[in-house]
């Protein structure tokens, strides 16, 4: 992405956060093993602007997990930026700018049931993390500040004396995202967090995901495997694959009418209703790991329209109107089509 | 009617814990022909997996089956001694748990392991051992080259796919499931419950398939039965369970769900969480979570009223109707 690539923008334009050909590897094998490098997460760009919800969407293993690790500088990239306000993240590193950084962007986790620390009472990593944060507000003001930000996550104030094992999984999430708010963050890093709910409890967390933009103006990274809740929340829409983002864009345009051959594979396994048992494929495949890859599209296995130039040439992201595809099998299409009349989006809207 | 393969008579289940007896199934009945799907779907802690657990007679102390009987092909299996059950299991009735990481054994390769099961019940010899095993896991879509892998060597959906051979070994006649596509993905999840309807209807075993997800059973099931701390909430034919819902808390389940097509809409959920079994609350057990609540919900149980084909448990329906059982 060349023109992506340019780092000096002015502030005015630029998006909350922004990454450049962010990419990851994990070494693999012992001391004499033979060197095998495994890529998690290969060039990918992001960027989240104020006030959005960007859902993130992929199987587990592609990668999706290590871009929020990355963002939250749990470990750093093997090569890449990202820019958090058009500020280096990679350049921040006195104990000033990392706390800065963490208060502006915080992160909440999957499992609920192992993310408190059970001998504390919950009110324990909200005080924590206003102390730590917030010198704003004076140490008797914390408690105030402490129910305030309870409430907004719609949990009791009287509930901050609880301890977690006296609370349910939706509860404690919502323990989780006050935690990530205490902190008056920008962006929220949420790695999966509806997936252990029960599905009764799920609607509520989800909803609390929207009230969030809407009220507090803040952005989230919504991780997720399940499509579905993704086109509920989320204003915009990525796709990995095996460490590469196959297409992104607008919610309804991608899963509208998707583009990559593993969009449309997500979607017809997920598409519910009893009608359509059919129209599965025979698909048992899941997401490679990828080590030591070749040059190539990393679906291509998998892909019933696979040509050779996709075991030749690795599929960059290439804009279709408002959205980006890997896919050169869609990209060839679509440049035949932008002379005729656009085609009719398969499912209805 | 042809007769049931299984037919579960007011099983009750209780952990009996120091502080109180924990009731997790109440008085569940329900049959299952030869050959049936039957969904069981139901929230964490409605005591799904703990009816499953006591239809095998694998519940261990504290959990107890406090009453009532589970008829497998005319056989009270609540009365039957370990020894007659070991020779039922995997031969006539096998399950397949939750997660298959733990349910294989790390340190035996899957051939060795589907020995050990073949062994257990007959004398076969080395190669018929081996030509059934991998028989059955060219079945579920395994390559039999990995006979010799183990666990570890597998992903996710593959050692799914291997408990599911392993629980065809013997082509039972029932096959209880508990929450097999839990763990795995979306695009796997779909293709091993495409691959378990099929072989359903290649050997015609029946399936008891209990699942949190009521869209995973919305496609393959024969009949769906919700549960509700404990209880039957609602029983019916699956196109009627989800063109009709009658209880409240179905309803509640079938909105808590975005949909990926159709009009975008807002999500109502539930409100509140499962109540604690063992101090359920008085009268209908939903009372204090449901939208329809009436006055009298708080004090009069409800029974299990018959709704054309469905059965329900609200009270909504007490009057327009006679009494289930």
């Amino acid at each position: 992405m060349g023109a992506d690539g340019n780092s000096d923008r002015t502030v005015a334009d630029e998006p909350l956060i922004r990454t450049v050909d962010l990419t990851r590897h994990f070494g693999l094998g012992g001391l004499f093993a033979k060197k095998q490098v495994l890529h998690a997460v290969d060039d990918f760009n992001l960027t989240i602007h104020e006030n959005e919800i960007v859902a993130l969407v992929g199987e587990s293993g592609s990668g999706k997990s290590t871009v929020a690790r990355m963002l939250a500088r749990v470990y750093p990239p093997t090569r890449g930026e990202i820019y958090y306000r058009g500020r280096l993240l990679n350049k921040l590193r006195s104990r000033k700018d990392l706390l800065w950084y963490r208060g502006e962007v915080a992160m909440v986790f999957q499992d609920p049931f192992s993310a408190l620390n059970p001998v504390f009472r919950v009110s324990h990593g909200v005080t924590r993390n206003l102390a730590l944060h917030r010198p704003d507000v004076r140490r008797d003001q914390r408690r105030r500040e402490a129910e305030r930000v309870f409430e907004s996550v719609g949990l009791n104030a009287k509930m901050l004396r609880r301890f977690p094992y006296e609370m349910s999984g939706g509860e404690r999430q919502r323990v989780g995202f006050a935690q990530a708010l205490a902190v008056r963050p920008k962006l929220i890093l949420a790695d999966e967090p509806v997936s252990m709910l029960d599905v009764s409890i799920r609607a509520g967390v989800l909803n609390m995901m929207s009230n969030l933009r809407d009220q507090e103006g803040v952005s989230i990274l919504y991780i997720t495997h399940d499509l579905a809740s993704a086109r509920y929340v989320a204003d915009r829409v990525l796709v990995m694959y095996a460490g590469h983002l196959v297409e992104e864009g607008p919610t309804e345009t991608i899963l509208g009418d998707p583009k990559h051959p593993y969009t449309q594979l997500l979607l017809s396994a997920v598409a519910e209703s009893r009608q359509d048992a059919e129209s599965i494929s025979g698909d048992t495949g899941e997401p490679p790991k990828v080590i030591n890859p070749s040059e190539g599209c990393r679906f291509r296995w998998r892909c019933p329209y696979a040509i050779e130039k996709c075991s030749q040439v690795t599929p960059r992201p290439t804009p279709i109107g408002s959205r980006q595809v890997a896919c050169h099998v869609a990209v060839a299409q679509a440049e035949a089509n932008s002379a005729a009349v656009p085609t009719a989006p398969i499912t209805n809207t | 009617m042809p007769e049931p393969l299984l037919e579960v008579r007011n099983l009750s289940v209780a952990y009996l814990t120091e502080t109180a007896d924990v009731r997790a199934v109440d008085r569940v009945s329900f049959t299952v022909a030869p050959g049936e799907f039957l969904g069981i779907v139901g929230e964490s802690g409605c005591g799904k997996s703990t009816l499953l657990f006591g239809v095998a007679q694998l519940l261990s102390p504290p959990g107890e089956v406090v009453g009532g009987d589970v008829i497998f092909r005319g056989e009270d299996m609540v009365r039957l001694g370990p020894d007659d059950l070991r020779h039922m299991r995997w031969r006539d009735f096998s399950i397949v748990m939750q997660s298959a990481m733990n349910a294989l054994n790390p340190m035996k390769s899957i051939e060795a392991q589907f020995k050990d099961t073949l062994e257990a019940h007959g004398t076969l010899s080395h190669e018929e051992i081996q030509q059934r095993s991998a028989e059955v896991l060219e079945m579920v879509g395994i390559d039999p080259i990995h006979l010799g892998s183990y666990p570890h060597q597998l992903s996710g959906g593959m050692r799914q796919r291997a408990m599911i051979a392993m629980a065809l070994l013997f082509t039972p006649q029932l096959v209880m499931m508990d929450e097999p596509t839990s763990a795995l993905d979306v695009v796997a999840q779909r293709s091993l419950m495409t691959k378990v309807k099929d072989l359903q209807q290649s050997l015609g075993f029946a399936i008891i398939f209990v699942t949190h997800d009521m869209s995973v059973v919305s496609r393959y099931s024969d009949h769906v039965m919700v549960m509700y701390a404990g209880q039957i909430a609602e029983a019916a034919r699956t196109e009627s369970i989800f063109t009709r819902p009658l209880h409240p808390y179905t309803r509640g389940l079938m909105s808590a769900f975005p949909s990926v097509t159709g009009p975008r809409r807002e999500l109502v959920g539930i409100p509140g969480a499962p109540p604690d079994l063992a101090r359920p609350p008085t009268g209908c057990r939903f009372n204090p979570r449901c939208p329809d609540v009436m006055p009298e919900c708080l004090t009069q149980d409800p029974e299990l009223y018959v709704v054309g084909d469905a059965e329900v448990r609200c009270l909504l329906y007490a009057k327009q109707t006679k009494k289930a059982m």
